[in-house]
């Protein structure tokens, strides 16, 4: 019975396409289980052996992972949203723009509140799992020797996360994102002597307007995920360099 | 020609050898450790990592089919909403903001954070407790004492700014004393109080505990932690109308 899909099964991978995709065979024994890592692009990062503490959930938290995790899923989502959204601001009310958008996002477009929702909290549940990375890297101090670098990397992306987050707040181009981002900007233009020409920069203009609005949305589609991704790399990278994740001596 | 001592290869199979790759000592898969001390990546961690993504995946499925995102009306730069709040996760720094200069809260004092956080393992160098949690008992003592320290502070100094305020500081402030309220009120006082309390903190820490680097470097982390998460709570579920402060449950709603 179960020797013709044995047979096909084997005819699949002998075949000359299969074996173009995949230099190894099933993944069942040391050999090919190692091959399987570093010969996909994607599963490259991981070393081929990790220390079996590494697998601990109360060790890790996963919470490295599931920053990147929640990063992927907000750069699917978010290119998603950019297929429907304008970063113009209307002086007439009613007009066609980012509110607009928005509004059509949860009442016309099929699935769009739910796209909308799904960034929205995977943003919020970002920062939160970005915290809690590094809270458990302290805590278990990671930081140290030889890992000092790349502890500084992280602090880095730690803010790169935070104002990822908050350019995103002002595009949905509502009350709340207008006043929350005025009262952000006005805390940087508090800074002392350069204050109203960094304040000037971001918003490009003297208070939140449209400029302010593009400003926001090239950082925050362009500029910042560029940025966010060099430093990950960077980071993922020095994981490994620096001796694969910490433990014990 | 002469033939090699030892096992010959085959025909066309002759090995050589290669330098591969220059692999410092601190890379290397563990030496010091057995080969049971590890596990293959597939499928041991790929599994970990599928199912850690699976079950966020889904919860994200549900969180955004059961909450939506807020939305309010169409910005408009005349109505100012009172609050206007940032995004919860810099209410902290505008909780500080009410209590000191505005340079100082929004800028001088996050960016010092973040320079003194890059610096921390420049500061604590030794490998001492790697990978342990807390690095030791004595290191739990320190994280649990230095956070209900900083609770008890940083709650006490928001509700003595409140009890001052109320009695007429700023008045008193502006009239009596040099500078008026803007120099020894918001920038003299909060700067001392934010340099102060930690050097204390950290000298409680090595005279009770007798606290080496790596400890009071997790007093003081734990400090910020605890002062991080109350000054959060306090600007989002405290601070209504004219940011002046009501408890939790009596919180007015946002008003023009």
């Amino acid at each position: 019975m179960l020797e013709v899909p044995a047979q096909v099964w084997q005819k699949v991978k002998t075949n000359y396409i299969w074996r173009s995709l995949f230099r190894h065979g099933y993944p069942d024994s040391r050999k090919n289980q190692s091959l399987a890592v570093f010969t996909n692009v994607f599963l490259h990062l991981h070393p081929v052996k990790v220390r079996r503490h590494a697998l601990a959930i109360p060790y890790t938290w996963c919470m490295g992972g599931l920053s990147f995790f929640l990063f992927l899923v907000l750069t699917l989502t978010g290119t998603l949203l950019m297929f429907y959204y304008h970063p113009v601001s209307a002086a007439v009310p009613g007009a066609d723009d980012a509110y607009q958008d928005i509004k059509d996002l949860e009442t016309v477009v099929i699935f769009g509140q739910f796209l909308r929702n799904m960034h929205r909290w995977a943003a919020h549940g970002m920062v939160i799992t970005v915290f809690l990375h590094m809270i458990r890297v302290f805590y278990t101090g990671s930081y140290k020797p030889p890992r000092e670098f790349n502890w500084v990397v992280g602090t880095l992306l730690f803010v790169v996360t935070l104002v990822l987050s908050y350019t995103g707040y002002l595009l949905p181009w509502d009350q709340l994102a207008i006043w929350a981002v005025t009262v952000g900007m006005n805390m940087v233009g508090a800074t002392p002597f350069v204050g109203d020409e960094v304040r000037f920069l971001f918003l490009g203009g003297f208070e939140v307007g449209g400029n302010a609005l593009l400003r926001f949305y090239v950082l925050h589609c362009v500029a910042l995920p560029v940025i966010a991704g060099f430093l990950m790399a960077i980071h993922f990278w020095r994981i490994r360099k620096d001796g694969g994740i910490s433990g014990p001596l | 020609m002469t033939v090699p001592r030892g096992p010959q290869p085959f025909p066309g199979q002759e090995k050589r050898l290669r330098l591969l790759a220059f692999v410092r000592q601190d890379s290397i898969v563990r030496v010091d450790k057995r080969v049971e001390d590890t596990a293959m990546v597939w499928p041991h961690l790929l599994v970990i990592e599928f199912i850690a993504a699976m079950v966020w995946a889904l919860g994200l499925f549900v969180v955004a089919a059961l909450f939506n995102a807020p939305l309010m009306d169409r910005a408009n730069v005349d109505r100012t909403p009172n609050p206007s709040k940032a995004p919860w996760y810099f209410l902290n720094l505008q909780e500080l903001l009410l209590h000191m200069n505005a340079a100082l809260a929004g800028v001088i004092v996050p960016t010092a954070w973040i320079v003194f956080m890059m610096t921390i393992p420049y500061i604590d160098r030794s490998r001492e407790g790697v990978g342990v949690w807390f690095t030791s008992q004595k290191g739990k003592t320190v994280a649990v004492f230095s956070a209900v320290y900083s609770t008890v502070l940083t709650v006490g100094l928001v509700a003595a700014d409140f009890f001052l305020k109320k009695a007429g500081y700023a008045e008193w402030a502006t009239a009596h004393l040099p500078g008026g309220k803007l120099i020894i009120p918001d920038v003299v006082i909060p700067v001392l109080v934010m340099l102060i309390l930690p050097v204390v903190l950290v000298v409680l820490l090595k005279r009770l505990y007798q606290a080496n680097t790596r400890e009071w470097m997790i007093g003081v982390w734990t400090g910020f932690l605890a002062t991080y998460v109350v000054l959060t709570f306090i600007g989002t579920s405290m601070r209504g109308p004219g940011m002046d402060l009501f408890a939790p449950w009596a919180l007015p709603p946002t008003h023009d």
